[in-house]
């Protein structure tokens, strides 16, 4: 403090090359009045300097190598934060998304198939207690996986609690209408409409929130991976003129026109300029594409599965309710033209492997319909035996039993395709800004670098 | 020096400031709240519906039986169709269920229909088509011709005469009281400010809701959602006829009839206003169910293990 404080300033002095910025001229000045004209004495100090040619190289260099490093710390900062965004991508929010998928999905079918077990005569057949197992057993650990996750998001949090505490009440509702079946007492199918109620009511509703919010960030995080980065674009474009007019300016002052360091400075620049352009612009059309033909199709897939399986559990209920299931009926009805839209709409987009397996879904939802009229048809001119032999007995060629697994068998391997293109595509836009963000590092420094020695050399020449 | 004096000073008082500020409770690690057994679909308070049993200011008696079926009568026209549509109930253990074993609709009121299609067809397999109907719905589905007739436990009263036909009564209940073997309540007079469950628009219900002292009347669609709701804890009590109510007990040892039964209930078959040689039909078949025999088997089978002897109720028409 002392030294400065009574050395004079030498404004732009020959030899005095550096700028004083902490040079008060009518120190010493103590305490807190000298530190605000800190700042005031420093801009001062530059312009002071500035006004001749060596105190102008000076702010110049000073000026370039910090455009520099700043442009360079911006840019590796973006693209370091951009690989761990497509990182998470992979790592974290698709397998999320898919677990909340596997939460709404297992859900529908466990109540589907408890529907179709109890309509089975006498003890249900292992098929199915195998099947409602294992949607019970899936959606259990598939909830875990989404309840890991849900901490910091509100509404998240609000349907994983929701799952958690209903999930167990429902499979003891059908454990119990299960009991009473096995003991031939009717009151077995009150059970297994109160559990089925609690499912539609309070479960699928949760569940297929808490999927929806995680479909939505995992839309987000992808528009987060494939935005244009701006402001490192407009610092290195900045850095790029910078370079340039300062080397007009020299050849113009000196009449010397190469000067190493500020070419090898604008080379540098030029360099990371197109190998990020070139390496975000890749890895933008692989994350957009890993959604368009991954992440997008395999939520409309899902959707089409939903919607079946819930149409499903319906066409089985109004049977169960034996005449008193017009509400479950209505609810097919409603169901249907979404899955079949649903699937029209993955046909549009969907392109080899999977197209071939959402054509298949198709022709097997269409035959599914067409089996779910006769059902109705048998069901309605009262045979009613008839009716449940074709809707459940996996024996029946045609049967719905085969032609609804067709359908869930088709969508499953669709849906298996759209996660791999997602998977391929997002790795591939991971792949492409390899050694990225430590290379645009180095160069800034190298721009850094060049600039500060280029116009050094010149300043030599004042000596 | 100064300084020196100034850090302790802020460190006494931050240390004070630690000591007096409370240090909150622990956070509860589930907050559940108030946890509650599920519910089954569509449950309710009370209703007027279904009128009351003992409401007898009106003639109950039906039409005098006709077994014949002339050429465009309603029979022919069931005849010509190749089945008889008949709304019963499946989940009234003993009277109308469907088997989980068999995969058929059993009980009491499944036997009167058969017998009624029999009848028609001469024999009734194959020519009857089942309809599950909830009680709240009997009178919809007469209204609407959904169905030929309905046999579901069908209290004749006044005030469904006013929207259907009834035939003869074939069977005569007692509206009684269903509770847990250790709750302590004996009938209906230890129900005041108790959960009493019944289904919509039963005559059972009208019953709860007028009783001294005053039931809280809960209602379901099902009798036998008013089962699950006993069982879950979540009524103290069922009261509606003690048939119904034995068919209850049937699947759930735990659980006892109190109380001697406190009104008649006269079961009849329900059938669309106006079809009155349906109805004298109806009638000629329940004489032959009553005087074959028929009527003492089917007692015999469903019910007298649960309440013993019994017999058919009187006949008289108009």
């Amino acid at each position: 403090m002392t030294a400065t404080a009574t050395r004079p300033a030498v404004p732009g002095g020959p030899g005095g090359g550096v700028p004083e910025p902490a040079a008060p001229p009518d120190a010493p000045r103590g305490g807190l009045a000298g530190l605000v004209e800190l700042p005031g004495a420093a801009v001062r100090g530059v312009v002071r300097s500035a006004r001749t040619t060596p105190g102008r190289l000076t702010v110049i260099a000073v000026g370039l190598a910090v455009l520099a490093l700043l442009a360079g710390v911006v840019a590796t900062i973006t693209l370091q934060e951009r690989k761990n965004t497509i990182n998470d991508l992979i790592d974290h929010r698709e397998p999320l998304a898919a677990a909340s998928q596997e939460v709404y999905r297992s859900l529908s079918d466990a109540d589907a198939t408890a529907a179709s077990a109890f309509l089975a005569i006498g003890v249900e057949p292992p098929s199915l207690r195998q099947r409602y197992d294992t949607a019970v057993a899936r959606a259990g650990v598939a909830l875990a996986k989404a309840a890991s996750d849900s901490a910091g998001v509100p509404e998240a949090a609000t349907q994983v609690e929701t799952l958690t505490r209903q999930l167990p009440v429902y499979t003891g509702l059908v454990e119990t209408a299960r009991a009473n079946k096995r003991q031939g007492y009717p009151v077995g199918s009150s059970y297994l409409r109160e559990a089925s109620n609690l499912m539609r009511t309070t479960i699928l509703p949760a569940a297929q929130e808490l999927y929806r919010i995680d479909t939505d960030r995992l839309a987000e995080e992808q528009d987060d991976a494939s935005g244009f980065p701006w402001v490192s674009t407009l610092l290195v474009l900045g850095l790029l003129a910078a370079l340039i007019a300062t080397q007009i300016y020299l050849t113009r002052k000196t009449n010397r026109v190469l000067n190493i360091g500020l070419v090898v400075g604008t080379a540098a620049t030029v360099l990371a300029l197109l190998w990020g352009a070139t390496a975000v612009t890749v890895q933008t059309v692989l994350v957009s594409s890993g959604d368009e033909d991954g992440s997008h199709q395999v939520d409309v897939l899902v959707r089409a599965r939903i919607a079946a399986l819930q149409a499903r559990a319906n066409e089985m209920l109004t049977l169960v309710a034996r005449g008193d299931g017009g509400a479950y009926e209505q609810d097919f009805n409603a169901l249907a033209p979404q899955v079949s839209g649903l699937l029209a709409e993955a046909n549009g987009f969907a392109t080899g492997d999977m197209a071939r397996e959402v054509q298949g879904a198709a022709d097997s939802a269409q035959r599914w319909l067409a089996t779910h009229q006769e059902i109705r048809a048998s069901d309605v001119d009262g045979a009613y035996s008839d009716a449940v032999k074709l809707a459940v007995d996996s024996s029946v060629p045609g049967g719905a039993a085969t032609t609804f697994a067709n359908l869930d068998d088709a969508l499953v391997a669709a849906i298996g395709h759209g996660r791999q293109s997602f998977l391929d595509d997002t790795r591939g836009g991971d792949r492409a800004l390899t050694l990225l963000a430590p290379g645009v590092a180095l160069l800034a420094v190298v721009a850094a670098a060049g600039a500060t020695m280029g116009i050094r050399d010149r300043l030599r020449e004042y000596r | 020096m100064a300084r020196g004096k100034v850090a302790a000073l802020v460190a006494a008082v931050a240390l004070l400031a630690a000591g007096c500020g409370s240090a909150g409770t622990p956070a509860d690690p589930a907050p559940v709240g108030d946890v509650q057994a599920q519910l089954p679909a569509g449950v309710g308070g009370g209703d007027a519906a279904g009128g009351s049993g003992a409401d007898n200011n009106c003639d109950t008696r039906s039409l005098s039986p006709n077994g014949s079926i002339p050429a465009g009568s309603t029979m022919d026209k069931i005849r010509d169709r190749g089945r008889l549509i008949a709304g019963v109930d499946q989940t009234n253990f003993l009277f109308g269920f469907l088997n989980p074993s068999s995969g058929n609709l059993e009980g009491f009121d499944i036997e009167i229909v058969k017998q009624i299609a029999a009848s028609i067809f001469g024999r009734w397999e194959g020519h009857i088509q089942w309809v599950a109907i909830p009680s709240s719905a009997r009178e919809d589905v007469l209204k609407d011709h959904q169905v030929d007739i309905v046999v579901r436990t069908y209290s004749i009263t006044c005030s469904r005469l006013k929207d259907v036909a009834f035939s003869a009564p074939y069977y005569q209940a007692g509206q009684t009281v269903l509770v847990a073997k250790n709750s302590g309540l004996r009938g209906m007079q230890d129900l005041g400010g108790k959960r009493v469950c019944a289904a919509k628009n039963s005559t059972s219900l009208s019953t709860i809701s007028s009783a001294q002292p005053r039931p809280v009347p809960v209602s379901v669609n099902n009798w036998s959602d008013c089962l699950v709701l006993l069982q879950q804890g979540q009524v103290d009590a069922i009261s509606t006829d003690n048939v119904i109510l034995a068919g209850m007990k049937r699947q759930d040892p735990n659980l006892d009839i109190v109380g001697e039964p406190f009104t008649r209930e006269f079961y009849g078959v329900g059938i669309p206003l106006g079809q009155d040689d349906m109805v004298r039909f109806v009638n000629a078949v329940l004489e032959n169910v009553r005087n074959g025999g028929a009527w003492q088997n089917t007692y015999n089978y469903w019910i007298e293990p649960a309440l013993g002897p019994g017999a058919p109720p009187a006949m008289s028409y108009r």
